[in-house]
């Protein structure tokens, strides 16, 4: 395959531009999540690694610019450095996926919607990507939305590029708004539940108006000696006054299911995995995730005959592991069709992601959107084409 | 005057045969009279009327998706109108086309306490959601101060913010899913009461497009729980740099109050002078902070804001002691508009955003530009997220004022725009704001934009004329008009 390494957002239009018919790209910025979506061939590998960098960081404004293939291990220790941080607490997906850790850029970020724990009270990925700079499919330069958060002008073609993997756009610059890192914290573990108590209990959590900012359940097959019958983990934030009064609360709330406060590093250590989805890290094994409304995860957790797993979002997003093959496919999308949702293959090899729908498959109407949607952006399918379905 | 579609002759002389034909669709819900549908004829942008061609109230989403198929099928334009709260006339009619409105759409048809949200019809409003919801301790955090009116659809359509969206978020960030309606009548659904996380994130185009791209016929809202702690501030400064400041160190320790309100001294009077809030004299600017949750949580924010101020020589600040004060306080808030609205019998309504270090400079500028325009205006403003209203006053009868102070709007959201900021924070584009469009976008963007508009609606038939500059410009400006006191929805507080 041939390879670009554009300079600049001008040489990429440009090449984007020039691109005769049949060209294809598959734009690549750290590279960490090349082995996710539909696994495709494209003519021409676009690596824009080199549009990396801060364009501008506003502490008192809570507003980033960056380059679109600036690292997150960057931009996480810049904002560390202001006790700033991304509210949506992006993910690293990146080890999970076969590449080394820290590669992820803020691009690939976006572009796969990859939002952590945080995303239950934060919001996703979407929510905090308040402007972007992008090379649509023509080659035009495009600029969408701004760099202030309260933004109604014109439509706001930022948000579709979070998710698109790609297809619509070469993201060449993100604005993201930040948060202040919160003085605390910490993690209650409740350490007697069922997986049905248990992700009844962050339901409970969720509705108690402590604003948690992690809702997870991690079954005894995953969560370690610390955990033998499995585990709830409920985080909270704020001052040291704050969140002493919240755990407290939280205490008394789940007593009966023998809560523990955890030391402050070993729930934010339980939670960056639970963001990664690091305990699937070393097995090799293939990953759906799994997206139901929280209070259908039980049902459809046991429907999913997964014994591997773990509950992030209160419930809302199952990891299981469990083969890539059709009749799973199937037989998750059975589960979404029941209770509305999605079923998306998180990780497989190559073969599989080819075969197999990776994303959930569309209704016709919507699928019908889908496609004007990329005509509007990428007439003649350059960028990144099948990566999220096979014709786009 | 502005650009909206020319009207097709062939349309409007098929009016009856039209309005007969959506008679077999929704047979109780066509208004086709002239009398009767002048009271369709503009938004809360009153300033433009036009008649529709004719109105279809329909009652559920079969019948929705019947008026658009069938008007798709005989190339009539549709406007969707919700509670025709729109300060930037989203919802003006057209003459040849078929006004929709979704008023009797107004059922609240799941409330799921399990997933926190409920499930609405586009009439529903604002406040009925929370309404619904407030008796278990829940609410639906946006809060347009129009919410006793303006409907969830509405609400979709234009993004909609209050002053609780620097905590809570737009109404964006609380939407979790629609049904939509295209335009050759198809219904998709988009989220749902899961996390919607998969595909193009279509619902993300969806809020903030003014009708442009569908009907909204159900949408699926996150419902949060109450905090139990609510505690308002009302802090005093001698100059607006030290209040502007005091915001900016507010946001920048780390607090996130739930609303962050300033208003200037001629605010101040006016308000002073029509409803006596007891704001403290020889304040040049105050703000209202509200700060809430748990009760811990809440104090410790509330002695860090305590302390912003007193840094910042505030000459008074006092925490509302009871319920009764806290209503004091935020009605003079509320009535700034038609305190206003009083000085002069007209009034401009701005809404730009700009970065919160530039308030100082864009204040100190808008204050040298009421002087050389010779023209009243105060500021009264969502401080939090940068999110302006000047209110320019003026008399129409009196020579140019009505061109001085349109000029004089539009030079204060071009320099919204210079500062890096933008043109429109919450009440959308609408006609009213379309010709500035390329103060923000270039043609290229503006492209891209239209292009995505055709993936909904290739032949341009809902809501044309809305949001994309037409023609070059002839108006110049982005206001609300007011005229002779007669503010659109007078009843309701203004934000
Ligand atoms: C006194 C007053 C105070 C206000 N305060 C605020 C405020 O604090 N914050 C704020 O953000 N706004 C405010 N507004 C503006 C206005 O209330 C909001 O924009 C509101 O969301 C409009 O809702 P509506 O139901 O009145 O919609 P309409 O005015 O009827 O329509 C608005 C737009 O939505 C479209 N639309 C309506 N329903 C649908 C549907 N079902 N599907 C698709 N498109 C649809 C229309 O075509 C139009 O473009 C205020 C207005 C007034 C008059």
């Amino acid at each position: 395959m041939q390879k670009l390494s554009p300079r600049d957002e001008t040489e990429i239009a440009d090449i984007v531009r020039a691109a005769a018919d049949g060209a294809s790209f598959e734009i690549v910025s750290g590279g960490s999540k090349r082995n996710m979506g539909r696994a495709t061939e494209a003519g021409t590998l676009l690596d824009v690694s080199a549009l990396s960098g801060i364009v501008a960081y506003e502490p008192d404004e809570l507003v980033l610019t960056v380059r679109a293939a600036t690292t997150l291990t960057e931009v996480t220790a810049l904002l560390a450095s202001r006790n700033q941080m991304l509210g949506f607490a992006p993910a690293d997906w990146g080890p999970l996926l076969g590449a080394e850790q820290g590669s992820a850029t803020m691009a690939g970020i976006v572009g796969s919607n990859s939002s952590g724990a945080r995303r239950v009270k934060a919001g996703a990925v979407r929510d905090h990507l308040i402007g972007a700079r992008f090379v649509n499919g023509a080659g035009e330069i495009i600029k969408a939305g701004g760099r202030v958060v309260k933004n109604v002008t014109g439509f706001d073609i930022a948000k579709l590029m979070a998710g698109a993997f790609g297809t619509l756009g070469v993201l060449t610059e993100l604005t993201f708004r930040v948060v202040p890192a919160p003085q605390a914290a910490p993690v209650v573990a409740l350490r007697d539940c069922t997986p049905e108590s248990g992700l009844q209990a962050l339901r409970d959590a969720a509705s108690l108006p402590l604003e948690a900012t992690g809702l997870a359940y991690l079954p005894s097959s995953i969560s370690g000696p610390q955990f033998p019958n499995g585990v709830a983990l409920i985080r909270v934030e704020g001052s040291h006054d704050a969140v002493a009064d919240k755990t407290a609360r939280l205490m008394k709330a789940f007593v009966a299911h023998d809560p523990i406060m955890l030391a402050e590093d070993t729930g934010a250590a339980l939670f960056r995995e639970i963001d990664n989805g690091g305990v699937f890290r070393g097995t090799g094994s293939d990953l759906w995730r799994l997206c139901v409304p929280t209070s259908a995860s039980a049902e459809a957790l046991s429907a999913s005959g997964a014994t591997n797993w773990y509950a992030d979002w209160a419930g809302g997003l199952l990891w299981l592991e469990l083969p890539a093959t059709e009749s799973v496919a199937a037989h998750l999308r059975a589960i979404t069709a029941k209770h509305g949702g999605h079923a998306m293959l998180m990780r497989a090899a190559v073969q599989s992601r080819k075969t197999l729908a990776v994303f959930e498959p569309e209704p016709p109407a919507r699928a019908g959107l889908t496609r004007s949607i990329k005509a509007a952006f990428d007439p003649k399918h350059v960028l990144n084409p099948g990566r999220m379905y096979e014709d786009l | 005057m502005i650009d909206l579609p020319i009207p097709d002759e062939k349309v409007l002389a098929r009016r009856q045969e039209i309005a007969n034909a959506l008679l077999r669709i929704v047979p109780d819900g066509v208004v086709a009279d002239r009398a009767t549908l002048t009271a369709y004829d503009s938004d809360a942008l009153n300033g433009y009327r036009q008649i529709p061609l004719v109105c279809v109230l329909p009652r559920n989403a079969q019948q929705v998706s019947a008026v658009l198929s069938f008007a798709a099928r005989e190339n009539i334009r549709i406007v969707p109108r919700g509670a025709g709260t729109s300060l930037s006339g989203g919802a003006l009619p057209l003459a040849d086309g078929i006004l929709l409105s979704l008023t009797r759409m107004n059922n609240i048809l799941d409330i799921d306490y399990e997933n926190r949200c409920v499930v609405v019809q586009p009439g529903v409003t604002n406040a009925g959601v929370t309404r619904a919801v407030e008796a278990r301790g829940f609410y639906y955090a946006p809060d347009p101060s129009s919410q006793i009116a303006c409907t969830i659809g509405g609400n979709v359509a234009e993004n909609s913010g209050g002053i609780h969206c620097l905590k809570y978020g737009l109404t964006t960030h609380n939407l979790m899913g629609v049904e939509l309606v295209l335009i050759n009548g198809e219904r998709v659904r988009i989220g749902g009461k899961h996390a919607g996380d998969c595909g193009l994130d279509i619902l993300g185009v969806i809020a903030g497009s003014e009708g442009l791209l569908g009907v909204v016929t159900e949408a699926t809202l996150r419902i949060l729980p109450r905090a139990p702690v609510t505690r308002t501030f009302l802090i005093a400064f001698a100059d607006t740099e030290s209040a502007a400041r005091a915001v900016g160190e507010i946001i920048a320790d780390g607090i996130v109050p739930a609303a962050l309100e300033f208003m200037d001294r001629r605010c101040v009077d006016a308000v002073e002078a029509f409803c006596a809030p007891g704001y403290p004299p020889g304040a040049e600017a105050i703000l209202i902070i509200e700060l809430d949750g748990m009760e811990v949580e809440a104090e410790d924010v509330c002695r860090r804001v305590s302390a912003i101020a007193a840094r910042n020589h505030a000459i008074s600040s006092r925490e509302c002691a009871s319920a009764e004060e806290r209503t004091r306080v935020w009605s003079g808030r509320k009535a700034a508009f038609a305190a206003m609205g009083r000085l002069q019998p007209d009034m401009l309504c701005m809404d730009g955003t700009i970065p919160r270090r530039a308030l100082p400079f864009v204040l100190g500028e808008i204050a040298a530009m009421s002087e050389r325009y010779g023209l009243g205006c105060c500021n009264v403003f969502h401080a939090g997220d940068g999110n302006l209203h000047p209110l320019i006053v003026f008399d129409v009868m009196k020579d140019d004022e009505l061109e001085r102070a349109e000029a004089f709007g539009a030079e204060i959201l071009k320099l919204c725009v210079k500062v890096g900021g933008v043109l429109t924070g919450e009440h959308g584009v609408g006609v009213e704001k379309k010709a500035l469009m390329g103060e923000m976008f270039s043609p290229t963007d503006l492209g891209q934009q239209e292009r995505l508009k055709c993936a909904f609606d290739a032949r341009g038939l809902l809501n044309p004329g809305k949001v994309f500059p037409i023609l070059h410009a002839c108006v110049e400006q982005g206001h609300m008009h007011v005229r002779n006191g007669r503010i659109p929805f007078a009843n309701l507080p203004r934000m």
